[in-house]
């Protein structure tokens, strides 16, 4: 093969991979070959074979001083742009990366518009540095919330020390007028551990309705396999049970066969809280009941225990966030809440019957997310 | 008209590709796209009663996967120090890349803006902290690429310094 012939397959390889040949000389870079389609869309001049590349791209420019010393240097020596982004006529913007270096003592400059390799680097740093910002903020926020755990226990207590003292003050005096100040003094400082404590919650309440609308990581909502969240939920309540001798009974099939549109994490602590309301209205040795019915493409889960009822006062607020500050005789209002905002989010509903003759039942009502893998 | 070429520094995620699009085409997304490589924009601005066409470089963010190139500086007449308000990392970050700067580009007029100013919430960045950068002559300048707050204004007072006869 004659260095025509080899030159020529070398042209057509190039020109196969898209890359602009351009060869520097007397000041100017002429393309060799026939240029790649994509090089007169910027360069609407540069369309045939001895065109020259026109000085119109401020990024070039600059790197031609780089390429200008590679090309002195002679040898082996190249010297690489790194992406830029140029503008087509029709303002599509093309990446391209340079490459200066000397072949057979000509000054070569390689114009590559890159593809499928660069979008791939680019989508790796894209995920690579939300990353880093993520644990940033996190890192940043618990932060905050070390500082402000730290303000709460201290707060908390100097309150607790108060009663303390006070009740100690009360068992040694005699004069009743005394014990009536010391009296007064540990309920004023009770108060203030109460106030405190209904703060707390306030916060982490209005946390919780932050998260309406989304997933706490911000991610589409994922699957849950519910045989295996229902398992996860049974053993977080386990001792529980036990401790009040209290059964859980299960009544339902194929629960492996079914998934449930939530994130796991927050099906398995949504079943937990309801199976723990149902352990503290339980009677003691009694049973709370789970049961499931699964239907046109819903789950329908069910909490049941034969406790008494809740007020309706309490019932009317038993989800939201006014409930929050006043605890009902059984449920704690806020992680109800957080059930509330976890359901509706995977567009479920979540709510609560009383029976006339006593006990309560808790139930939602989740889209399904098909068969099992 | 005078042409003056500015870059825009800072570490990855702060909005220097947000400030530029605020600033030349007056939009804005709060989707992150990652800027890999650079991307130029002009924009002609009036500073002083003087025609400024500002020759606007994005430079990739500098973290531990990129390193600032120091040759994308070269001819520069000005730099857009850019830091997150709502991460005072970034603002850390930004003092030592303006360290790195300084020796490889020299004397060069820059502003600091402290961008999302919007998200005050988020704030991290201490009114104690602010008086440091004051006390180093820095007037950082908070800026928000969202609502378009001091963008333009940081712009046109770098174009400013960058023309005032040294």
């Amino acid at each position: 093969m004659s260095k025509l012939e080899r030159d020529a397959r070398a042209s057509a390889v190039l020109e196969t991979l898209g890359i602009a040949v351009f060869i520097h000389a007397s000041g100017a870079l002429r393309i060799s070959g026939q240029p790649p389609d994509w090089v007169g869309l910027i360069w609407p001049t540069v369309t045939a074979p001895d065109a020259t590349l026109p000085g119109s791209s401020a990024f070039l420019e600059n790197f031609l001083i780089d390429a200008r010393e590679c090309w002195t240097a002679g040898g082996e020596k190249r010297a690489r742009s790194g992406p830029w982004v140029e503008q087509t006529a029709d303002g599509a913007e093309v990446s391209l990366e340079a490459t200066a270096l000397t072949i057979g003592g000509q000054s070569i400059l390689l114009l590559e518009k890159l593809g499928e390799v660069f979008e791939a680097k680019k989508s790796m740093l894209q995920k690579a540095r939300e990353t880093v910002i993520a644990y940033q903020r996190l890192n940043s926020e618990m932060q905050k919330k070390e500082i402000l755990l730290h303000c709460i226990s201290e707060e908390m207590n100097a309150a607790l020390a108060n009663v303390i003292t006070a009740l100690r003050l009360i068992e040694l005096e005699k004069d009743p007028r005394r014990i009536a100040q010391l009296l007064s003094l540990a309920s004023r400082a009770t108060e203030e551990q109460q106030t405190l404590i209904n703060k707390v919650l306030n916060v982490f309440a209005a946390e919780l309705e932050g998260l309406r609308g989304r997933d706490i990581d911000g991610a589409a909502i994922a699957e849950t396999k519910l045989g295996d969240a229902i398992r996860a939920a049974e053993e977080n309540v386990a001792t529980q049970f036990a401790d009040k001798r209290v059964r859980l009974r299960l009544a339902g099939s194929g629960l492996d066969e079914i998934r449930v549109a939530m994130n796991s994490t927050h099906f398995i602590r949504v079943i937990s809280t309801l199976l723990e309301n149902g352990l503290q209205s339980a009677p003691l040795g009694d049973e709370v009941r789970l049961s499931f019915a699964e239907e046109a493409g819903s789950l329908l889960i069910r909490v049941s225990d034969n406790g008494p009822s809740f007020p309706p006062d309490i019932c009317a607020n038993l989800f939201s966030r006014a409930g929050t500050t006043t605890p009902g005789p059984q449920a704690s209002q806020l992680p109800l809440q957080f059930c509330r905002i976890a359901v509706e989010n995977c567009e479920g509903e979540i709510g609560y019957e009383s029976r006339k003759d006593g006990g309560n039942t808790f139930w939602i009502l989740l889209p399904t997310a098909g068969p099992a893998k | 008209m005078i042409q003056k070429k500015i870059c825009m520094i800072g570490a990855s995620g702060v909005g220097k590709t947000s400030l530029i699009a605020k600033f030349v085409h007056s939009m804005f997304s709060d989707k992150y796209l990652t800027t890999v490589g650079v991307k130029i924009d002009k924009k002609t601005v009036s500073v002083d009663g003087a025609e400024v066409m500002l020759m606007i470089w994005d430079l990739e963010g500098d973290d531990e996967y990129q390193r600032l190139q120091m040759s994308y500086l070269r001819g520069t007449s000005g730099y857009l120090l850019v830091a997150d308000g709502t991460r005072q990392i970034t603002l850390d970050q930004a003092i030592e890349i303006q360290g790195r700067v300084a020796e490889a580009v020299g004397p060069v007029p820059f502003l600091l803006a402290l961008n999302k100013a919007d998200l005050a919430p988020q704030w991290e960045i201490e009114q104690a902290r602010m008086d440091d950068l004051m006390a180093r002559g820095w007037k950082p300048f908070k800026t928000s690429a969202k609502e378009g707050a001091g963008v333009e204004e940081a712009f046109v007072e770098l174009g400013r310094r960058m023309i005032q006869p040294s």
